[in-house]
Formats: structure tokens, C-alpha cells, sequence
């Protein structure tokens, strides 16, 4: 108990110091997490978290989850289909996927497939808006999503299940399983989800049916700390996945299509910390594996393939400066990452980085990161990065925030190394970007407003002129210039009256993200988007509503009106019961109606949408 | 556009009646439809959007894009390959949708589809009421490659004639079809020899890679062969094979003579026009007489940007600047003086242009 205690107090004090709008933790149980880094270092920016319930509304894709809840624009080709996202007009491979701390983007294409993970086993994902390459090295540009497990150490041994099953339209049936075991000196979490649907859904307004569309996939997580000593603790995180979908066709034929994917990853975090009064020492080793394999034809075992496998170690250590409440902290890191495609014999890159954070606390009422790194690698030059973050609270409940940084995105495998038309001569886009923000929080109501500015330059590109020796080939070139601005807002809104628990949160962002050269809007950027999702819980009732607007899109680079994407407006809504409500035990039963209204809507031209669909849930905690 | 030009046009049609009644001139011409009398361009499309359909007028007063889509609401898909016609009906083939669209060839109003039996379709070609369709098959199996026989009035895929890998392009003279085999996703070096009616298939060796083939008018077949470039095991070139202008004797399947191109250089984009054949290597476009024995050393004109397409008729070249990302232009030039007479914004990855 007494350790417990201290190192509650201690984590406690310590997330005070780094300031963040984080954590309540009873002083019972402490949380333990593998990434420090967000927490501590994010002073001046936005990060917004999505905790188990709202995760939990959303279990059918990750795109889903973020499309509805996030400022991000998913870019996915029919739903299951391949996916990305976007932060403020940036490109999907500037949105960099961390998992425990771990930028896990694939070296391959430099992306995270948003279909091709499962994210219900985590405890929370949190988005953090703004560049974040200092941290999280390549691909945090517009910003950086973190999926995490949270493990606790609890002064009496408690031992946690849930178990949610559901079942949808289009025979689509998902089953989860999490346990969580918190004890004085350990904790276990482990967590099994299954997905599998014939996704068939009928097109609006044709005679076809969504194609070759099925997917099913497994996921299995455990993570676990021990409590070595006062001072020491060990943490184990791994996360498995295997998947397999059909990639649907598209209008006029959507019957011609017979591709099939299948994505294997496999991802290990071992973590030693040992905390002394002024020194934190930090230890860690990860291994990652991924694969996919993609067949052309599901009928015939040919296919194509890309793997990867990445070593990393990285050694942490911040000394605590008491009398000027800071701290410093250097951050090293060396990665070996080897890769291959079926056209791209293994290759193996190499990479050390150093960084230093300086963190300050003024008076509580002024918090401050300032932020350096250099990284040196065995392919190319990436250059000096520095970030500088500061939050000033005006008053208790107003502050004002700003951040300034410059992020880089090294070119990927497939850049460098694909058969015949890789460039060799590329090097890393740069990205300077600054943002400012006001913000007012009390309890009941939040609310941001933030403004960002971004300058890319050698943005990568790939284009049939890019070799002058040979017109027609494309090649990546290191060419476009852009430069980002925009208008984000967020607002959260929880009030009881009674019985009655009002919920509402909302975003919306203006983004403008202009060509240099053509001085036009970048393709696929919608000028606005905006999400509202909207809660009321009345005694064992709870009801939801969630409405996406995503506005048009350009795909040409002229802006020609002919190739556009529409905006669209999509609605989900819930209802849930709870039949069991003990302390122990609790049992809901749920339906969620997806696309409320039936609406007609394509993401990527020619692939219609769901319609109107419908999903039954059991949710047993126990 | 369609409506109001169609309203224009019976006017001008009352018009021209009225006149020509007192005029007493029986021959009235009845406009087959707002595309007619112009240049037919098909643009494959990419992930910038559709693969579409534009028009040029013959006195290129008048320019229109994604017609299909104007037309019937729909749009075509990606890759719109080629475009194949017959006296009422032009046959629209997008690859990777695996659907041959057919419509009016004069208003491009819908008429019907074939969307079943097609595996990677490329080009077709009309004999009588069937259609012949080179299909690619599997990426990855180079033995499923295929000619699909169409019926035109069913618009079902009859039967299919097995044929040697990639094959491309396809022509018709005196109950034999002549296909060359640029080898789709890998390499080929033949033109295969189809009897239609016994469905025999002869094979032709040629230089690697024909695409272009056509009857000069001595009634030889002409067909261009690209060349390949050799990669090693990491993909750096390490060689080129030769790429040629074969002239075929189609009664013995005997190659007449053969234009080597120097080594390295590998042409494309053959058109034949008043017996003078035209191709493209890189941007220069150059003109050779179809009887001629050793290729022009000079090229007639360089053309503009990314040349992709190009069409020979009427005192004119056509070439096209394509892009994929975003719309195309179409440049003009006068054959006689190669001086540039117009451009035009044309569809996106503009590829083939047809005279209708």
C-alpha cells in the first residue's frame, strides 16, 4: 500500500508538472502507461481523447470511429476498404499512428492502413493535432494519433472482464473479450476481438450490391507491468493482428472485381523504468513485424507482397530541476528497419536520433516545452528539427495556447526503391508549421478555437514527368509546396440535471491547403468538416446521436467542377439499456442504426456508401 | 448543352429545309446527333477521376468533355482503354470495370453493356454482328490471355478464342483478325493470325513489344514494335532490345522488311494516313512514306508536354498532352506548315483520338 501510494503521489505530482488536463486517479490505483511523452510534452497543443464508451460506439472500424469523432478527414475506398486520414488538408502520409509510443506508419508506403487494425481493445486513443516529429519522428506533420493500454496497479487485487457481442446488417458479427487484472504489484490486460461481415450492402440507387466487399479479423492484445521495486518497474505490451478483406468493386461493373488483402502484423514493447528523486531513467526495446499480401485474383495463390521488420532501442533519461519546477529530458533512439516488397529485395535503413526536452512550469500558470532533435540516417538527410509548445492560463478556467514546430516525413521505401522508378535522390518534406489557440474549461463546458499555419516544402509526388530523361515514367520527385490554414473549433458540453446526463461534443475545422505552383486547393482536402455527437442518459436509458458533415472535395489539381466529390451528411443513433447495474456487474443491451436518414454518399467517386443499417449489441461487464 | 442543341439544331434543320425546298433540292442530311462530324478522344481516367469522353468539332469551333457522363448521368469508370465503333454503335472498353459500354456512336446515348465474360478487355474490333475483344486475363497468369467473340445482338460473350499472352491491339481483313501481343503486364513478340470462321490462331515473331497495327495500301500489314528495356535483378537497366517497323506479306505471314530502330530508342503511337505512316519517339513525331526502306532522320515537330496520343487526318496532326491528374489538352497542328492551329482542354489521361 505504501508503495502504491507513493508512486500514486508521485505520478500525480508528476503529471501536475507536465500540466495536462489529465488523469483522475483515485489514490488507490495508479496508472501506468508506455508513452510518457504525450502527456508530458504537449503543452500548447490540442489533444483530444477517446475513452473506452466512445470507442465502444464505434467498434466497427477505426475509420468510423475517427470519421465521427475526430477533426480528420478519412479518405476510404467503400466501407472496409483501404483507408486513410488526414489532418488539416495535410497528406494521409503525414498523419503518423503511434501505438504505445511507437510510431507504427508502415516503412513500406509510409501510411497506417485504417481498416487494416483493430483499435476496440485499446483504453484510449488520444489525437494530438500538430506536428509531432520531434517525438515521433517521420510522418507527424498534421498530426499524430496514439492508441493505448492502460494498465493499473490497484491496492487490492481486482480482476475486471467485458465481454460485448454484436450482430449488424449485411451479416456482420463482431465479439469482443478484455481482462483486466490490477494487483499491488502487477498488472495484466488482455484482450481478444473478432470481426467478420459480408459488408454486401445494397448501392442506393442501382441494381448492385456492394461486391467482393467481406472482411474478417482478428485481434489479440496483452500488455502487463510489474512492480520491481519502489523505484523499477517492467512493462510488456504486444499486439497481434491478422485480417483479410476483398477490396469491392466500383460503378459501372462493381461484379468485376475479385481482388482479395490480407494484412499480418505482430508488434512487441518491452519498457524498463526506474525512477529516482531527480533522475527517470527510461529503457526500451520494441520489435515490429508487418505483411500484407495482396492478390489480384482471390481465385489463384499468386500474389504481391510487401514485409517489413523494425528493431528499435531507445534510452530516456530526465533530471528533475525542483527549485525551477522543470525538467530536462533526453531522448536517444536507434532503429534498424528492414523491408521488402515483391519487387524490392530486403533493404535495410538505419537510424539514430537524439532529442532534448525542456520543460518548464512557471507559477502554475504558465507551462512551456522547448524541443530539439536530430536525426541521422543511413539513406538520407533529415534535417534539425525544434518545436516550441506554451499554454498560459489567463484564469482559472481560460488559457490561451501556441505551438510552433518544424516536422519532416522521409521518403519511403516504395519512393526509393520501387523497380525502375524509385528516386534514390529524395530527400525527407519539411513541414514549419505554428498554431494558436484560446480556450475556455469548467467543469460542465470546454471549448477551443485554434487557428494553424503549415508551409510543406518537397512535398513527395509522384508524376509522369518527374525525370526529364524519361517523359512518361512516373517517378516520386520531391516537388510540391504547400501551405496550410485553417480554423479548428472544439467544444464539449456535460451537465446533470437529476437524473438527466446531457452530453455534447463537437468539432469543426475551415481548412484551406493551397498549391504553391497552381495556387489552388490540394486534392482530396475538404474545405469544412464538422462532427457532432450528442448523449442523453436518463436512469438505465442512454441515447446517442452522431451527424458527420464532410464538405466537397476537388480530385484534379485545377479544381475542374467536373471531378469533384459531393458533400455529404451522415447520422448514427443508439439506444442503449442497462438491465443489470451493480457495482459488480452490468449488462446493457444495445441497437445502433447507422445511416439514420439512408443517405445517398460516396467517400471516393463510384463507391457508393452504406445505406441504412442496423446493429444489435450486448455489452456484460463483469 | 444537349437539350439546347438539339432545339438549335431542328431550327437550323427547319431552316435548311426551307431553303433547300425552294432551293428544290431533295437531299436533306439529317444530323445523326451532336457528336458527329468531329474527333471522338477517350481518356482512361486515374484516381484524379473518371475515365471519359470528349468531342472536338471537325472545324473545332466547338469542344466538349465528359460526354458520356452528360449524357446518360453515369460515369464510365477506370481505365477507359479504347473505343471500338460499327455503323450505329461505338463500343466503349474501360479495363479494369471489365465492361464494354455500348452506345448511339453520334449522340452516346446509352444502349447496353457487357459486363460478363470479360477479363482485363483492351480492344475490339467489328466483324459483321460479332465483336472481338483481346482480354489480358489474370495479372498474374500469362496462359489465361483470351478473344472474346461478342454478340452484337445479344450482347453476350459468345465464346472465347484462347491466344498467346498480352494481347492489344486488333484488326480485321478478309475473315482474319490480326492481333498484336505487346505482352500486358510482361513482355511478348508475336502477332497472332486468327481465321474466324475454323478459329485457327498462327503466330507471327516479331520485335518485342507490337502495339500499333494497320494494312498499308498495298494491303500489307505495318506493324510497330517498341522494344523492351532490360533491367537486372535490381532493377537497373542493363539493356534494350531493338524495336522495329515490320512490313508483314499477310499471304505468306513472311516479313517483307523490317525498320530497326538504333538501339535504345523505343517508338510509339503509329497512325498511318494517305499511305504516309507517323509515330512518335519521346515528344518528336516524325513521317515516313509506308514504302519507305530506312526511317526519316529528321522529326516533323516536337510536340508539347506528356505526348500520349496522337491521330493523323484531314491536314492535321492531333496530339495529346495528357495528365492524370488533372484535365488534358489537345494540340492542333497543321500538317503541312507543323504550325500549332489550336488547343484544346480535353479529358483526363486523354489517350485515343477517333475520327466520327
Amino acid at each position: 500500500m505504501k508503495n502504491t501510494l507513493f508512486i500514486a503521489v508521485y505520478f500525480i505530482s508528476f503529471s501536475c508538472l507536465a500540466q495536462n488536463d489529465s488523469l483522475v486517479n483515485q489514490l488507490d490505483v495508479v496508472l501506468i502507461q508506455a508513452d510518457k511523452k504525450l502527456d508530458k510534452h504537449s503543452a500548447g497543443y490540442k489533444v483530444e481523447r477517446l475513452n473506452d464508451s466512445v470507442i465502444e460506439k464505434n467498434i466497427e472500424s477505426f475509420s468510423n470511429l475517427l470519421r465521427f469523432n475526430a477533426p480528420i478527414y478519412l479518405r476510404e475506398y467503400g466501407a472496409g476498404g483501404t483507408s486513410s486520414a488526414s489532418f488539416r488538408g495535410t497528406s494521409a502520409s503525414n498523419t503518423a499512428v503511434i501505438w504505445n509510443g511507437i510510431n507504427i506508419n508502415s516503412i513500406n508506403n509510409g501510411q497506417t492502413g485504417f481498416n487494416s487494425l483493430t483499435v476496440s481493445l485499446f483504453d484510449a486513443i488520444d489525437i494530438r493535432s500538430g506536428g509531432g516529429s520531434l517525438e515521433y519522428g517521420s510522418g507527424a506533420i498534421g498530426g499524430t494519433i496514439h492508441l493505448n493500454d492502460n494498465l493499473e496497479f490497484s491496492s487490492k487485487s481486482q480482476t475486471k472482464n467485458q465481454a460485448i457481442a454484436s450482430i449488424g446488417s449485411y451479416e456482420t458479427y463482431r465479439g469482443i473479450y478484455k481482462l483486466k487484472v490490477s494487483q499491488n504489484k502487477l498488472a495484466i490486460n488482455a484482450g481478444i476481438s473478432y470481426n467478420q461481415s459480408e459488408n454486401d450492402y445494397p448501392w442506393l440507387g442501382t441494381a448492385f450490391k456492394n461486391t467482393n466487399g467481406a472482411y474478417q479479423n482478428l485481434g489479440i492484445n496483452i500488455s502487463g507491468a510489474f512492480l520491481i521495486s519502489q523505484a523499477s518497474k517492467l512493462k510488456l505490451y504486444t499486439a497481434n493482428y491478422w485480417g483479410e478483406r476483398f477490396f469491392s468493386g466500383e460503378l459501372p461493373n462493381p461484379t468485376s472485381a475479385n481482388d482479395k488483402y490480407q494484412d499480418l502484423s505482430n508488434r512487441n514493447l518491452l519498457i524498463y523504468t526506474n525512477n529516482q528523486q531527480r533522475f527517470n531513467h527510461e529503457v526500451k526495446l520494441a520489435y515490429l513485424t508487418q505483411e500484407y499480401r495482396y492478390f489480384e485474383n482471390k481465385a489463384i495463390e499468386a500474389y504481391n507482397f510487401g514485409s517489413s521488420r523494425q528493431f528499435l532501442i531507445n534510452y530516456n533519461v530526465s533530471y528533475a530541476l525542483p527549485n525551477l519546477n522543470a525538467s530536462i529530458s533526453s531522448y536517444s533512439e536507434y532503429e534498424s528497419a528492414y523491408g521488402k516488397t515483391d519487387r524490392i529485395d530486403e533493404r535495410n535503413r538505419r537510424q539514430f536520433s537524439q532529442s532534448f526536452i525542456y520543460d518548464q512550469n512557471i507559477k502554475g500558470a504558465v507551462f512551456l516545452d522547448a524541443k530539439i532533435r536530430k536525426d541521422f540516417n543511413s539513406d538520407y538527410e533529415v534535417p534539425f528539427t525544434y518545436a516550441l509548445g506554451v499554454k498560459a492560463k489567463a484564469t482559472q478556467q481560460l488559457f490561451v495556447r501556441a505551438n510552433g514546430s518544424k516536422n519532416f516525413r522521409v521518403p519511403t521505401y516504395n519512393d526509393l526503391f520501387w523497380p525502375g522508378q524509385g528516386n534514390l535522390d529524395l530527400k525527407p518534406e519539411t513541414a514549419s508549421q505554428v498554431e494558436f489557440g484560446v480556450g475556455f474549461k469548467n467543469n460542465q463546458f470546454s471549448i477551443d478555437i485554434g487557428s494553424f499555419f503549415i508551409h510543406a516544402k518537397d512535398k513527395i509526388v509522384w508524376t509522369p514527368s518527374g525525370d526529364p530523361e524519361r517523359p512518361g515514367i512516373w517517378v516520386p520527385i520531391n516537388i510540391s509546396d504547400v501551405k496550410n490554414k485553417g480554423v479548428e473549433l472544439v467544444l464539449h458540453y456535460k451537465a446533470n440535471f437529476n437524473k438527466h446526463a446531457v452530453q455534447i461534443d463537437l468539432n469543426y475545422s475551415y481548412t484551406e491547403a493551397i498549391d504553391s505552383e497552381t495556387n489552388k486547393q490540394v486534392i482530396f482536402v475538404p474545405k469544412h468538416l464538422a462532427n457532432l455527437n450528442m448523449g442523453y442518459s436518463y436512469k438505465r436509458f442512454s441515447f446517442f446521436f452522431q451527424q458527420l458533415f464532410n464538405g466537397e472535395v476537388y480530385t484534379t489539381e485545377s479544381n475542374s467542377n467536373d471531378f469533384i466529390v459531393p458533400h455529404y451528411f451522415v447520422s448514427n443513433t443508439g439506444l442503449d439499456y442497462r438491465l443489470l447495474n451493480g457495482a459488480k456487474q452490468q449488462l446493457s443491451l444495445g441497437v445502433k442504426v447507422n445511416n439514420l436518414f439512408d443517405t445517398y454518399y460516396v467517400i471516393q467517386p463510384r463507391r457508393p456508401m452504406p445505406n441504412r443499417n442496423f446493429n444489435l449489441n450486448i455489452n456484460y461487464k463483469f | 448543352m444537349k437539350m439546347n442543341s438539339l432545339i438549335t439544331k431542328c431550327l437550323f434543320l427547319a431552316l435548311i429545309c426551307l431553303t433547300s425546298c425552294s432551293d428544290d433540292d431533295e437531299i436533306i442530311v439529317v444530323p445523326k446527333g451532336d457528336y458527329e462530324n468531329g474527333l471522338i478522344i477517350s481518356g482512361e481516367g486515374s484516381g484524379a477521376g473518371t475515365g471519359s469522353i470528349s468531342f472536338v468539332s471537325n472545324d473545332l469551333s466547338e469542344s466538349e468533355n465528359l460526354i458520356y457522363k452528360k449524357v446518360n448521368n453515369v460515369e464510365l469508370g477506370t481505365f477507359l482503354q479504347s473505343i471500338a465503333f460499327d455503323d450505329d454503335s461505338a463500343y466503349i472498353i474501360v479495363d479494369n470495370a471489365n465492361t464494354i459500354t455500348v452506345v448511339d456512336r453520334y449522340t452516346f446515348e446509352f444502349k447496353n453493356e457487357i459486363i460478363v465474360n470479360l477479363s482485363t478487355p483492351r480492344f475490339m474490333t467489328v466483324v459483321g454482328d460479332k465483336g472481338y475483344v483481346t482480354n489480358w486475363g489474370s495479372t498474374s497468369d500469362d496462359k489465361d490471355d483470351f478473344i472474346a467473340v461478342v454478340d452484337l445482338q445479344t450482347f453476350a460473350v459468345d465464346k472465347t478464342i484462347s491466344v498467346g499472352n498480352g494481347p492489344e491491339r486488333i484488326i480485321a481483313k478478309d475473315g482474319k483478325l490480326y492481333v498484336s501481343h505487346k505482352g500486358a503486364f510482361t513482355n511478348n513478340n508475336i502477332v497472332s493470325v486468327i481465321t474466324i470462321s475454323t478459329e485457327e490462331v498462327e503466330e507471327i515473331t516479331v520485335k518485342d513489344k507490337p502495339d500499333e497495327l494497320f494494312f498499308n495500301d498495298a494491303g500489307d500489314l505495318v506493324v510497330l514494335s517498341e522494344g523492351r528495356t532490360l533491367y537486372d535483378a535490381n532493377w537497373n537497366v542493363t539493356g534494350h532490345t531493338l524495336a522495329s517497323i515490320s512490313t508483314i506479306d499477310v499471304s505468306t505471314l513472311v516479313i517483307d522488311t523490317a525498320l530497326d530502330f538504333e538501339l535504345g530508342a523505343h517508338p510509339s503511337l503509329m497512325v498511318l494516313d494517305d499511305n504516309t505512316i507517323y509515330y512518335a519517339l519521346g515528344n518528336d513525331i516524325f513521317a515516313m512514306d509506308a514504302d519507305a526502306t530506312v526511317l526519316p532522320g529528321a522529326s516533323l515537330l516536337a510536340a508539347e508536354g506528356y505526348l500520349y496520343g496522337m491521330a493523323v487526318g484531314g491536314n492535321r496532326i492531333y496530339a495529346t498532352n495528357a495528365s492524370f491528374t488533372d484535365v488534358s489538352t489537345l494540340n492542333i497542328y497543321d500538317l503541312a506548315s507543323q504550325d500549332k492551329i489550336d488547343t484544346k482542354e480535353i479529358a483526363l489521361g486523354a489517350s485515343k483520338i477517333y475520327f466520327n
